[in-house]
């Protein structure tokens, strides 16, 4: 074994599979298999459909990660997986097929917690990130605010108590007729709209890390109603810019106040969320009002990957610790617990 | 022609490495759930006992379903790992026709049942052979309801074996020239036994080939209705 070890990455948690080849900091090769279109026509993840995709996808996928970054499977030093949290389904199939790997080939087998992966996904683009950081996490799956103190070292301090925001997106996105996924498209049609629009509300004012996003969708469902009733209806890209920036700006405040609550210097973010164009100026031009470096995953990065769990079993297998064969998937991990 | 066969479509799992049809270790359990956890450590178990290591193998065979979606997709998804980790051949094998193939009956018409949840069930026909069955009839998915109509309409004596145990009181009741047995569920003996015959006769496709067989279109209730025609945009 060389010392910066060559790991396979495999991510199946939710719509995407993802695998990849990491060796220290350096990806070799990151290769993704995106189901948006099978989901598109449900107007979300169909659990099932996502299960069966992966199951079709994975073996293919490994092989061409493997051939892109020209190494043999016997040159890889130990095997990652996503072990949760996500889909059960769908995790059992990368998880799986990690474990049977690994002992064909005799190697360490990882199984890594999917926001870790997330949290290791700025090593790969940023050479000064590390603790203690302010972390940002939001997809269409999860949202929440973790500090970061050091490496391995997490807390949640702050969550969603009913809806992702990307799900929030999804469902408003569909709402207005805008297509999966939602928060791509409502970013497309914002860039033509007036955010200052609507003000939607921003929920859970005293409670400055938390997030709750299924109000949203009845102040706006409830406003559309009335307006479209009186009919002074504003046009779409001024509701999806209000949209966007209401939850864009309830994440930004939070994170910020968890920022001034530790005294942490470093706001760093993951998850499909964090590809948002208006989230990550918004984002940006926070930390430079306060001094605050920020640091945004390339896009690629920030959507689930495999490079993410390749990165995160890089540490975790520098820890020497190697999950047991016997291991099953647990859907519902929860980071820093 | 050593093989390592793998079972976990239905509640029961089990792992068998064999040579040509001789099993020389095997592992199972029954539970409905845990399959991912049981089966590398039942790999690695019966690998330990046979003495054997992974290289060895020349032949991975696996129940590709019909049955519960999560266990077969484990199921393959090991198998896919290992076949390609050793570089062999993965032969996919019907949970029907492994079931069959233990059915202990000399002279009976076999159904082979699979309990595939949400109400339905997939079965076949297969009728006894020298050396072992022979399905006769399509593989279908059937309400108890509808077993009881093709065992009615069947006029042959018949053995029902697999998971009947599941079926609602009273399916096979009152049935002329049914008889119910064993086994319960398809096990990886069997698995293997059916994938050997295969590969002697060449059966083998390219391993992309190598699919579920869930028999059954996924469930894509996604509970999002109430969005879809409210708005003004509705279409
Ligand atoms: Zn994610």
């Amino acid at each position: 074994m060389s010392d910066t070890p060559l790991i396979l990455g495999i991510e199946t948690s939710c719509d995407e599979t993802g695998i990849a080849v990491v060796r220290g900091r350096q990806v070799l090769s990151n290769v993704l298999s995106s189901q948006v279109d099978l989901h598109s026509r449900f107007g979300g993840v169909v659990p099932e459909v996502a299960a069966r995709a992966h199951v079709e996808a994975i073996r293919t996928l490994t092989h061409r990660a493997l051939a892109q970054a020209g190494v043999h499977q016997r040159d890889l030093d130990a095997v990652a997986a996503t072990q949760g949290p996500g889909l059960a389904g769908a995790l059992m199939v990368g998880f799986s097929y990690g474990k049977a790997l690994s002992w064909a080939l005799d190697r360490p087998f990882i199984g890594i917690d999917h926001m870790e992966g997330h949290l290791f996904a700025h090593l790969i683009d940023h050479e000064s990130y590390k603790p203690p950081a302010i972390v940002l996490l939001a997809s269409g799956g999860h949202s929440q605010i973790v500090h970061m103190r050091d490496w391995g070292d997490y807390e949640v301090v702050g969550s969603t108590i009913d809806d992702a925001a990307g799900e929030a997106f999804d469902k408003l996105a569909r709402y207005l007729g805008l297509g999966f996924p939602g928060g791509p498209a409502i970013d497309r049609e914002s860039e033509e709209g007036d955010p200052a629009t609507v003000r939607f509300p921003r929920a859970l004012p005293d409670r400055p890390y938390d997030f709750s996003f299924s109000g949203l969708k009845t102040s706006v469902t409830t406003y559309v109603r009335k307006h479209h009733a009186a009919g002074d209806l504003p046009p779409i890209p001024d509701i999806a810019a209000s949209i966007q920036e209401a939850i864009v700006d309830v994440l930004v405040t939070k994170t910020f106040n968890a920022v001034e609550a530790t005294g942490v210097r470093l706001v760093a973010g993951g998850g499909g969320v964090l590809a948002n164009r208006r989230l990550r100026e918004r984002l940006t031009a926070e930390g430079r009002e306060r001094g605050v470096e920020v640091l945004l995953p390339s896009r690629v990065l920030c959507t689930d990957n495999g490079a993410m769990i390749g990165a995160a079993g890089i540490y975790r297998f520098g820890l020497g610790e190697i999950t047991s064969p016997g291991a099953e998937v647990d859907s519902s991990l929860r980071l820093g617990s | 022609m050593k093989i390592l066969a793998i079972e976990s479509a239905t509640a029961s799992s089990s792992i068998a490495l064999g040579e040509d049809r001789h099993i020389v270790a095997s592992a199972r359990r029954v539970d409905r759930r845990g399959h991912v956890g049981f089966l590398v450590p039942a790999i690695d178990f019966c690998f330990s006992q046979a003495g054997w290591s992974p290289d060895d193998i020349d032949v991975v065979a696996v129940d590709v379903g019909p049955g519960l979606f999560t266990g077969i997709r484990a199921g393959l998804a090991t198998a896919q790992a290992l076949a390609g980790a050793i570089g062999v051949p993965l032969v996919p094998v019907l949970s029907l026709d492994a079931l069959a193939l233990r059915a202990a009956t000399g002279r009976r018409r076999i159904w082979a049942v699979v309990d595939t949840r949400r109400g339905e069930l997939a079965v076949g026909p297969y009728q006894p052979a020298p050396g072992g069955v022979v399905r006769d009839g399509p593989a279908e998915l059937v309400t108890p309801h509808g077993l009881r109509g093709l065992l009615e309409s069947d006029s042959s004596d018949v053995l029902v074996v697999g998971d009947w145990a599941a079926l609602p009181e009273g399916t096979l009741r009152g049935l002329h020239g049914v008889r119910t047995g064993r086994p319960r569920y398809p096990d990886a003996g069997a698995v293997l036994e059916v994938a050997h015959g295969k590969a002697e006769r060449d059966e083998i496709p390219r391993p992309d080939e190598v699919r579920p067989q869930y028999m059954r279109e996924p469930d894509v209730d996604i509970n999002w209705s109430d969005f879809r025609s409210e708005g003004p945009w509705a279409k």
